[in-house]
């Protein structure tokens, strides 16, 4: 019991650091907190493309305000407007709340943001069927970083 | 050579409804899977799906208002067939919510076109298609109707040469929806509670081009998915063809482990016979139906066991569970408050196949029926009488118990009448001798043979059933009080006079 509790444990520790990675990638110059705000919307909405075939928008939509609400308890500061039902307005005051900090605050944020969300899509439809419907995210990563060796 | 189309057929991987739907699906037809929510028709759905689909032939499963996808792959995921390692590249989930959100068909139906067309799967589902029903009846607005919407959607998978099904609710609101007859199979699922028991079943309404078992068929949900047991058909499949490769009634005798038992049924019991051992609690039944088994495999011929009774620890139960353990005997001993016949039968019918068994014994009928949900039990005698015909036509010799109560005024050998449905007949009684009980035993009817017609006594010890002598010595012994016969009693007032003369 104990070495699987572990091996889920360095699993999921492991894809953290991939979606970090993957949001780090993304962004075009990290000390810049807007481009990290870009980038985190960018990875969402590809999150979301790849979903919404799945389990439809309201679907996609219901886990993603509840994933603000939770990342809001560790960053108190992403007050995001929500009861608004659009979600370009929504996507945009989270930028706005991202832009305002730091860029290192922000990248925790976005982090923090997705990892809430993959991970609460996991509790709900399972860890590998989420995966399985989210790797081309990560799989861009891969190929981006490839890239970046063979340059 | 004909030149007429052939329909391939599909294997569902639903175990049992192969059999039931004529030999599998047609390829390229339309389907409507039917039920009251909960009946199980996501999961028959699903399991269709997973079996079916490949990276070569796809499936695209569309959802629409009815169960959140979320949800659905949630629970979904909890059954065995659900092959992760399929999603995305041989299953594709497609939530159509927001286009039926519109009420515009139209719409819903340029993006399952589209799909289609990008995809090109082998498999369609739309899950749940009452949604679109209910909704377009609010809506009248749509720019197609529904039927139009059906019939072109119906006209456009299988030009995209896709099975499909449609699953939704509406036989049970409207039998007669445009929908129905569009549709080429119609599989509708139920679920019946009775008294305090659930049970599931699956018909055939409609197959095309096929024939279908008829007829109600149960089904059991569990880890696995779906197991559908179709009602048993000695006609069919199973019969038919078994009967001719079994050779004829009675060519070859079984010895039945009771000595001088095989005398009395004129050399043994006949082999495929079925034999009913009937009698009142406690004369035997049990003993002498492990003794049967007991026998066949001293001989190498394995058994099956459907035990119902609850049996105390005694020498020659042991012998049973050590034959069972040792895998010489097969048990099935089902308690679910669900059971059909039919279930049992087909997990029989697997069982003496696997092991090769010749020797099946049901212990008890009286047992049997309790232990069937409460649904079933009306048509217990019809369930029986296919029961043993499926088993006379694998060939197997089958004896089963039976409960009697002991009446003195009737000579009865079983509560279902089931006494003409076997080949031959033991009964076993009580009777009453100088304020004892003991116990007699004859052989009431073998089929197509010679047997005896004796009455004789038989006691149970350590070692099993010892059968004594005939009863000559009395007489009305089947009404319960027996007297002693003329003969012997002048006989014994002889013995005692000469006893007293030499006193």
């Amino acid at each position: 019991m104990e070495n699987t509790a572990t091996t889920i444990t360095t699993n999921s520790e492991s894809h953290r650091e991939s979606i970090r990675s993957t949001l780090i990638l993304r962004t075009v110059e990290v000390s810049d907190a807007s481009a990290v705000a870009e980038a985190t919307v960018s990875t969402w909405l590809q999150m979301s493309s790849l979903l919404t075939p799945v389990i439809g928008a309201r679907g996609v939509d219901v886990i993603f305000r509840r994933s603000l609400y939770l990342t809001a308890t560790s960053f108190p500061w992403l007050v995001v407007i929500w009861d608004q039902g659009s979600n370009a307005a929504l996507l945009a005051s989270l930028k706005l709340c991202l832009v305002g900090h730091s860029a290192d605050e922000a990248i925790e944020a976005g982090y923090t943001l997705l990892v809430t969300f993959t991970e609460l899509l996991s509790t709900l439809i399972g860890e590998s069927l989420s995966r399985s419907i989210l790797s081309p995210v990560w799989a861009l990563q891969a190929s981006v970083s490839e890239q970046e060796t063979q340059s | 050579m004909s030149n007429k189309v052939t329909i391939h057929r599909l294997s569902t991987g639903v175990p049992g409804l192969d059999a039931i739907l004529g030999g599998g699906l047609p390829e390229f037809s339309f389907n409507l899977i039917t039920g009251p929510p909960g009946s199980g028709k996501t999961t028959l759905a699903h399991q269709i799906m997973f079996a079916l689909a490949t990276r070569e032939k796809p499936a695209l499963f569309f959802t629409m208002l009815g169960e959140p996808p979320l949800k659905m792959l949630r629970y979904q995921q909890q059954f065995s067939f659900f092959d992760l390692d399929k999603i995305n590249d041989s299953i594709r989930f497609v939530n159509l919510s927001d286009d039926v959100a519109t009420g515009n068909l139209d719409q819903v139906q340029m993006h399952i076109t589209q799909e289609v067309e990008t995809f090109s799967p082998a498999l369609v589902f739309v899950d749940s298609f009452r949604s679109v029903i209910r909704d377009t009846l609010q809506q009248q607005e749509g720019a197609i109707s529904l039927q139009l919407f059906i019939q072109q959607l119906g006209v456009l998978l299988s030009g995209w040469q896709a099975t499909t099904f449609l699953i939704g609710e509406y036989l049970s609101e409207n039998g007669s929806h445009p929908i129905l007859t569009v549709a080429d199979g119609l599989l509708s699922l139920e679920q019946n509670v009775y008294r305090n028991s659930m049970v599931r079943k699956i018909q055939i309404l409609k197959m095309r081009g096929q024939a279908t078992r008829p007829g109600l068929h149960a089904f059991r949900i569990n880890k696995e998915g779906i197991e559908v047991f179709p009602a048993a058909n000695a006609r069919g499949g199973i019969g038919a063809e078994q009967l001719s490769s079994v050779a004829p009634h009675g060519q070859k005798r079984l010895a039945m482990g009771v000595p001088r038992l095989d005398e009395m049924l004129g050399g043994g019991l006949p082999s495929g016979y079925s034999l009913l051992v009937a009698g009142p609690s406690g004369s035997g039944k049990t003993i002498l139906a492990t003794a049967f088994l007991a026998e066949g495999v001293h001989r190498g011929e394995p058994g099956v066991i459907v035990a119902f009774e609850q049996t105390p620890s005694q020498s020659w139960v042991h012998t049973l569970y050590s034959m069972i353990s040792a895998g010489q005997i097969g048990l099935i001993n089902s308690r679910s408050p669900d059971l059909s016949i039919d279930e049992i039968v087909q997990h029989l019918t697997s069982l003496i196949q696997k092991m090769k068994a010749t020797r099946v014994v049901i212990d008890s009928l009286s047992g049997f029926e309790l232990a069937i949900a409460p649904t079933f039990r009306e048509d217990f005698r019809e369930s029986l009488f296919r029961m043993v015909a499926v088993l006379s036509g694998l060939g197997v010799t089958v004896l089963m118990t039976s409960e009697l109560e002991d009446r003195y005024i009737d000579l009865r050998f079983s509560p279902y009448g089931s006494a003409f449905l076997t080949d031959a007949i033991i009964v076993q009684r009580y009777i009453e001798v100088e304020s004892c009980l003991q116990r007699v035993m004859a052989v009431v009817k073998v089929r197509a043979s010679v047997h005896s017609t004796e009455i004789r006594r038989f006691e149970i010890t350590e070692d099993g059933i010892i059968i004594g002598d005939p009863v000559t010595d009395y007489e009305g012994i089947l009404g319960g009080q027996p007297t002693r016969t003329k003969a012997s009693r002048t006989e014994d007032g002889g013995n005692r006079d000469e006893q007293e003369g030499t006193q």
